[in-house]
């Protein structure tokens, strides 16, 4: 009896050694790959289902996803992983203004470093695209993902009440559907009803969607620097302030904060969005809720096609990976047709391809998503910001003179400006 | 157990604190003081600047615009928060209904999240949709500008920071009121002394050190004045609210100089034990025991 247990356990034994030491060796050959993208509810659902189906065929190099930690920004989270050496392999949620400075502290890894970078990266995204995220030392460090072209997001009844029919294309045209939509609706003796609503805070990176959008519309496609020089103490900037002065001044938009989000709660008829609100008013809106969207207003006597801020979010690899010529094939599966088809459906965010709208590939999703199609129309005419390590600073100083000047009018547009460039050089200079 | 056992198990029960100690306070300070002579921007290397930052803190006009608009924020907030506090728990202290739910209901804004009750209180002094222009707007008074106008924003972000904060300080003065001997008042009674004498030749002296205390604690807390500013205004309208702590938070965290954030930081510190000491001057008297 013994004997015949003996005679079964010792070639059981046996087996599971063998096939656990086949195993462990076979764990010893799989890559492992981290990736933060970011930690909206949508691009986590994206990012899973892009990791999922990454790990179920690359049995190989397997991702780990973790969405970026929490914080008031990514840029500092960012800030401390890089100085903590606690990056991921690969992260997709990254502002260009934040590269120049992780590429001078060595943080990335030059993807023109990959053999078929160039290929790749020329056959999905358009060449000015590309060349806007270059480097200062000719190398390019992010992979140009996705962009949120800002545009006017306009309340369709709101506009139609008011006797609006088509979308305020100029400034003045803005004011006089500003005069009819800012209104008492109640008749309480309080204003209840806004044309639009433009954050009021100092803070930095607010200005990317009022006063650098609508810089970019209204100077066709300026930044705020030329040739590394700084290059916005001009018409446009001051027409921009101009208007936002003129806004606020006349009450057209509220001051300080209000709760709720008053696009759906019919308190404001306009504001400058990207493409990620539809997504949100889709599951929000109540019924015979309309909306569309149209180009930012500009200066009377800008031609078309007018241009806007592209707020885009671009892929890196952070030079801690040990594997970057994995990670480098996971960010091409990242940003592949398929992967890209799934952006836009999950997230309602265009990812930088050229001819989007266009593409048989996503002709399907336009159609049944119209909305869209106009961000899709809209990428090709956007612009980014500038390669520039102090660009926080720059921002800063823009929205220190922009609440002086256009919430309170402590400072006419041409001082307000004047200022700001004068800050701004000492700021590129120190 | 001989003499260096008992020792031996001393420094073991110490050990935890001062692993802690100079893990998370000696270490950060004397790095800290390092940073002051450098310039650094977390991810680079540190470049050693000597007295720049110095220099540049005594030219920077923020720096002192922060500086000024925490100490109006203390002139309002340090009186009103003891005045209030000590008028409260006098009350609380006298055999009234309810005092123990009355004592529970004051502590109560000290336990809940600095950032939710500052986000109430943005929407309480929403310039269009707040509730208190609408009050003011059903009597038909106008409205009041409470965070957008330069001259009212800090005051009612003091308002507020006394509303969160006064429950603590109620709690010392029922403390201190607890411990003043009932004799004296029956001695003064006896001298026919009224309430308001009693108060004042009585109660007050006898606890001056819980004022004091209150008032150091109070001025410590009033210049770490962060979320408030953070979350109601970002530092506006045109910085008046910018606080010292918020100013070192946008020069560490925003644009990464953390040469010069130290720097700022140790004024402050410095800045904070001259009003300290100030106050002990001014304020503190002998106990009668």
């Amino acid at each position: 009896m013994l004997k015949s247990i003996k005679s079964f356990l010792i070639p059981l034994f046996g087996l599971i050694f063998l096939s656990e030491s086949i195993s462990l060796c076979a764990k010893d050959n799989v890559v492992r790959l981290t990736y933060w993208p970011s930690s909206n509810p949508e691009e986590i659902e994206l990012a899973t289902s892009i990791v999922d189906e990454w790990n179920r065929t690359h049995p190989y190099i397997q991702v780990d996803m973790q969405p970026l930690p929490a914080s008031q920004s990514s840029e500092e989270v960012l800030f401390t992983a890089v100085a903590a050496k606690t990056t991921p392999d690969i992260c997709s949620n990254i502002w260009p203004g934040i590269v120049p400075e992780f590429a001078l502290a060595n943080a990335l890894v030059a993807l023109d470093k990959f053999k078929d970078f160039w290929d790749v990266a020329f056959l999905r995204t358009t060449k000015n695209i590309l060349e806007s995220f270059i480097s200062k030392n000719g190398h390019i460090y992010q992979m140009p993902w996705k962009g949120n072209p800002i545009m006017m997001e306009y309340n369709v009844r709101l506009l139609r009440d008011a006797g609006i029919f088509k979308p305020p294309r100029t400034y003045a045209e803005f004011m006089n559907a500003a005069k009819e939509l800012t209104r008492d609706t109640d008749g309480d003796g309080t204003i209840d009803q806004w044309i639009g609503i433009i954050n009021v805070n100092p803070v930095w990176w607010h200005r990317f969607f009022d006063f650098y959008s609508l810089y970019i519309a209204a100077s066709r496609g300026r930044t705020l620097f030329e040739n590394g020089k700084v290059d916005f103490n001009n018409e446009y900037a001051k027409d921009v302030f101009r208007f936002l002065q003129e806004g606020f001044k006349k009450k057209y938009f509220p001051m300080g904060t209000l709760q709720g989000n008053q696009f759906l709660l019919e308190h404001v008829a306009i504001q400058f969005v990207g493409p990620w609100d539809i997504g949100f008013l889709e599951k929000n809106k109540p019924e015979n809720f309309e909306y569309d969207f149209a180009p930012l207003p500009v200066p009377e006597g800008t031609p078309e096609p007018i241009l806007t801020y592209s707020d885009p979010k671009n892929i890196v690899i952070f030079s801690t990976t040990k594997h970057p010529e994995e990670a480098w094939e996971f960010v091409k599966f990242l940003i592949s047709k398929e992967n890209d088809l799934q952006l836009l459906k999950i997230t309602y965010q265009m990812p930088f391809r050229k001819d989007l709208d266009i593409d048989p590939a996503f002709k399907k999703y336009f159609k049944e998503n119209p909305k869209t199609l106009k961000f899709a129309k809209q990428i090709s005419y956007t612009r980014g910001t500038d390669n520039i390590p102090q660009l926080k600073e720059i921002f800063d100083a823009i929205a220190q003179a922009f609440e002086y000047c256009c919430v309170y009018g402590q400072q006419t547009p041409e001082d307000a400006i004047k200022n700001a460039t004068e800050i701004c050089k000492q700021i590129i200079e120190r | 157990m001989n003499k260096y056992e008992n020792n031996r198990v001393g420094y073991l029960m110490g050990l935890p604190y001062i692993i802690f100690f100079l893990l998370f306070v000696a270490y950060p300070l004397i790095f800290s003081f390092i940073l002051v002579f450098h310039k650094w921007d977390i991810i680079g290397p540190m470049n050693f600047v000597g007295f720049v930052n110095f220099s540049h803190l005594l030219h920077d006009s923020l720096f002192w615009k922060s500086l000024g608009n925490t100490l109006i924020f203390l002139a309002i907030h340090i009186p009103l928060q003891i005045i209030i506090a000590l008028v409260i728990a006098n009350i609380l202290n006298q055999k009234i209904v309810a005092r123990g739910f009355f004592r529970a209901a004051f502590f109560l804004p000290v336990v809940i999240s600095g950032v939710v009750v500052t986000m109430i209180w943005q929407q309480l002094y929403s310039q269009e949709t707040g509730l208190f222009n609408m009050l003011l707007s059903k009597i038909s008074l106008p409205k009041i500008p409470w965070l957008i106008s330069t001259k009212l924003a800090m005051p009612s972000i003091a308002i507020m920071a006394t509303w969160k904060n006064v429950g603590l300080y109620i709690v010392l003065f029922l403390a201190g009121l607890q411990n003043v001997p009932v004799s004296l008042y029956e001695a003064a009674d006896l001298d026919g002394a009224t309430g308001v004498q009693k108060f004042l030749h009585i109660t007050i002296p006898m606890i001056n050190p819980t004022i004091i205390m209150v008032l150091i604690l109070s001025t410590l807390g009033g210049f770490s004045l962060f979320i408030e500013p953070y979350v109601m205004t970002g530092g506006g309208p045109m910085n008046s609210t910018l606080s010292c702590v918020l100013y070192i938070y946008k020069q560490a965290f925003y644009f990464n100089h953390m040469g010069y954030a130290a720097t700022l930081g140790f004024a402050v510190a410095f800045i904070i034990m001259i009003v300290v000491i100030i106050q002990r001057r001014l304020f503190e008297t002998e106990i009668y025991t």
